[in-house]
């Protein structure tokens, strides 16, 4: 793109790169740098489960009835931010926010959730000190966990946002705020029978 | 949606199917072979994240750049797990 084009588009938004703006083409650059964070992970985790037994048993004590909750809420909130988006294209800014709103709580929903099943599962006296299993469980989804926070933070500032000027922008990054949580979504939906079924 | 236009197939509908597929994924652990379990497992696990990435994410209407971004990672990610599987598996 040349300067010139640059200088007639002040907004970093409205600037493109193969017929999409710059700011999508960035949440996609860094969605992949990010499956190679989960990739490399859950990688380790299934060698060294497979070189490792007795991760059967480990396993049997996660409380597989709060992730199937927690599955559903995720679920469900990839569907609220999707519906944020087609209402902030349809330029209906009271649905977006009331989507944006119920997105954030569902992200808080699933915090509180976790955050329950850690007490839980500390309380009888699974740490990450315990064995490798529950070493690569906290790392996993606490990582996931901080990722859901960042979205929710995202959100939230965009929820107060949608309210404010300069709609057409915070428009395109309902877009990619929205990205970023179906991302997170997918990647707990390996995380899932990763850690609570196989 | 800018990249959008009208989805094929309703968000309220992916939403029910991703719904159906979480039970089914729970119910495969009821099949007596745990290899051939695990495998539909993962299979359930994939059509959900297809869903997610077809309908939500609006991959199909993305172009050809984006899939090589994707794609690059995740065959690496997955090579990698590939070639030091023989160092863990027959050690």
């Amino acid at each position: 793109m040349s300067s010139v084009a640059i200088a007639e588009h002040p907004h970093a938004d409205s600037r493109e790169f193969t017929a999409q703006p710059l700011g999508k083409v960035g949440v996609w650059w860094f969605l992949a740098s990010e499956i190679m964070v989960f990739g490399g992970l859950i990688g380790s985790y299934i060698l060294s489960r497979i070189a490792a037994g007795g991760w059967v048993a480990e396993r049997a004590h996660v409380n597989t009835r709060i992730a199937i909750i927690n599955t559903i809420v995720l679920v469900t909130s990839s569907f609220t931010v999707v519906k944020a988006h087609a209402a902030a294209e349809a330029d209906d800014r009271e649905r977006t926010r009331w989507f944006m709103l119920a997105t954030v709580l569902l992200g808080c929903t699933f915090l509180c959730i976790k955050g329950f099943e850690y007490s839980r599962e500390i309380e009888h006296g699974f740490t990450p000190a315990t064995s490798l299993f529950w070493s690569f469980y906290y790392t996993m989804t606490g990582l996931h966990g901080l990722h859901v926070l960042v979205g929710i933070i995202i959100n939230f500032a965009l929820f107060l946002a949608v309210g404010g000027g300069g709609w057409p922008r915070i428009k395109h990054r309902i877009e990619y705020a929205g990205l970023y949580w179906h991302f997170v979504d997918v990647v707990w939906i390996f995380l899932f029978p990763l850690l609570y079924l196989a | 949606m800018s990249s959008v236009a009208k989805p094929s197939v309703g968000y309220l509908t992916i939403w029910v199917w991703l719904l159906v597929l979480l039970a089914a994924g729970v119910a495969l652990l009821a099949v007596p072979s745990k290899t051939l379990a695990v495998v539909l497992i993962f299979t359930v696990a994939s059509v959900k994240a297809f869903l997610v990435l077809r309908h939500y994410m609006h991959v199909r209407h993305q172009p050809l750049m984006v899939y090589a971004l994707l794609a690059v990672p995740l065959l690496l990610a997955i090579a990698l797990t590939i070639v030091l599987l023989p160092d863990i598996a027959f050690r």
